[in-house]
């Protein structure tokens, strides 16, 4: 632990787990898919689904999709500002047990995509978040470090580009993750950085013909910091 | 404590690694610290590789939220959707004014404005969890109250909020901070324990006094049990916060008196985290014991799953 994991964060209230913890996953949520919000459904597992009217926690999750903070004074305010942005919500209530007791489950539709794009969450306690799945894909980061998504059809090699992509311009890789699914031949890797992965790199990526999709998000800011090990 | 010798090199290890409240205390002498906020200022910058200014820079802001949830708490009647909370730190700021005070306005004061936090948090305002978001209201509460009471300076409160961080650093490192593990002992509990620390600081750099405070503090809610009703972050939640504000000032007090721990501080938490252990599931945040499961909790848990929206605005 460390000094502000017990001083912090500076939230709104009422529940670490189930208000910043939720307003949290919508917000890397958001950032993994990357665009503007035309349609979101959200569905909440087990103890979010339980007790989350009493905690904010749809509120919460809504207000990170949009884009706020923890400490944001608008969390109250989410579902009225989804409407003047024109964004459409639906929740559901789900019990599961083989899920994490504080899941969620984002799923993003626009008119232009053919698929929807779904991310899945855990806070697993103290404001702390864990992003473990993409579209179907098994994954495992928080907001602690700069992030690299690229997804791509899994073929040899990827992985090496991806580095050399990166060391040309000096970025270190922390720590690494691939995992493909083996119907869809669809693969993912996640590369934590110890510097905010450069526009430049992404777009290279982006160009590479086996690539489908590029995200970069950089390490969320003090209110976020948790130290939590990945 | 003795004065550092000029001979002798402070140590400065590339990482502290403490166990305990003991393990700080030692890495005061040999590092030649005047304070045990000082020690925990380093322990944060070497740990965290930061600078120390942005350590205490860092603090500043928490300090700041902190004063923000008092005074948002206390700028208009808090009440919630359960109906359970209704405008507490509204009457007690009444009830100061027309001179209810039973034990003085100072006294008055802490119970007022931690209340304000607790409702504050309650009702969706913005907090600092310290340690956690349902014992927020301790450390304002108490702390703040009696360091403005006393005009005491910015850098000295910081100083002493390093203190109660400290504190708590200690707890989660040989028990932990959450309700879900040990029950309200280690919430409200913690919390009192890290703001009487806290208080003393403001007043004494003894190490030993700061060590009882924190040890009185904790020692007198061992096996607080954590029960909310409906689940929701508010009865027995605030008002506990409350007692641990009290708890904390009256230990505080003792500790300045002279009065000392007989059982050390780590003990005390090592014992709170043993009697965590061995509380039944149903009396850790699960809401399926204690005032929960009262005929009364159960009819409002009841009445709060058929009406509540998901929407506050709505």
């Amino acid at each position: 632990m460390a000094i502000f994991d017990v001083m912090g964060p500076i939230m709104i209230g009422p529940s670490s787990s189930h208000t910043a913890g939720a307003a949290k996953i919508g917000y890397l949520a958001r950032r993994v898919y990357g665009k503007p919000v035309q349609h979101v459904r959200i569905t909440l597992y087990n103890s979010f689904a339980e007790t989350g009217r009493g905690h904010g926690t749809h509120m919460a999750l809504l207000a990170g999709i949009l884009g706020l903070h923890v400490d944001d004074a608008r969390i109250r305010h989410s579902f009225a500002l989804a409407r003047e942005q024109g964004a459409t919500v639906t929740f559901e209530e789900v019990l599961d047990p083989e899920k994490h007791p504080n899941t969620a489950v984002i799923t993003f539709t626009d008119a232009g995509d053919r698929h929807p794009f779904v991310v899945e969450g855990i806070s697993v306690g103290g404001g702390a978040v864990k992003i473990v799945g993409i579209n179907g894909t098994r994954v495992d980061f928080s907001g602690k470090h700069n992030l690299l998504l690229v997804a791509y059809a899994d073929v040899p090699g990827m992985m090496g580009i991806i580095g050399d992509r990166l060391a040309e311009r000096g970025v270190n890789i922390a720590y690494a993750q691939i995992s493909r699914d083996r119907n869809t031949r669809a693969a993912m890797a996640i590369m934590k950085l110890d510097q905010p992965c450069p526009d430049a790199v992404a777009a290279e990526l982006k160009a590479d013909h086996h690539v489908t999709d590029v995200v970069t998000i950089p390490r969320l800011g003090v209110e976020y910091e948790r130290t939590e090990e990945d | 404590m003795s004065a550092p010798k000029k001979t002798e090199a402070a140590v400065r290890p590339r990482r502290f690694r403490i166990h305990g409240l003991s393990d700080a205390r030692e890495y005061m002498k040999t590092g030649h610290l005047a304070t045990l906020g000082e020690f925990f200022v380093l322990y944060e910058a070497t740990n965290q590789d930061l600078p120390r200014s942005t350590v205490v820079s860092r603090m500043e802001t928490v300090l700041e939220a902190m004063r923000q949830s008092v005074s948002q708490g206390l700028a208009h009647a808090n009440t919630t959707r359960s109906g359970m909370i209704d405008a507490g730190a509204a009457r007690m700021d009444r009830f100061l004014a027309e001179g209810g005070s039973l034990l003085g306005t100072g006294f008055s004061t802490v119970v007022r404005n931690t209340l304000a936090v607790a409702e504050n948090n309650a009702c969706m305002g913005c907090i600092v969890a310290a340690p956690t978001a349902g014992a927020s209201g301790v450390l304002p509460g108490a702390y703040l109250t009696v360091a403005d009471n006393f005009q005491i300076p910015q850098s000295r409160i910081v100083q002493g909020l390093f203190v109660a961080g400290g504190i708590g650093e200690c707890i989660a490192l040989q028990a932990s901070l959450s309700g879900s593990q040990h029950g309200c002992q280690a919430e409200n509990g913690s919390a009192s324990a890290m703001t009487a620390a806290a208080l003393v600081s403001l007043f004494t750099d003894d190490p030993d006094a700061i060590e009882s405070a924190a040890a009185f503090a904790l020692k007198s809610v061992l096996g607080l049990v954590c029960d909310p009703v409906a689940g929701l972050v508010e009865v027995p939640c605030i008002k506990r916060n409350v007692m641990a504000a009290v708890n904390a000032v009256a230990s505080a007090e003792m500790a300045l008196a002279g009065i000392r721990t007989v059982i050390p501080f780590d003990e005390v938490v090592q014992a709170m985290g043993r009697i965590g252990r061995d509380m039944p599931v149903s009396l850790k945040e699960t809401s399926l014991g204690g005032l929960a499961a009262t005929p009364a909790g159960l009819h409002i848990a009841e009445a709060f799953r058929k009406n509540a929206g998901l929407d506050q605005d709505a």
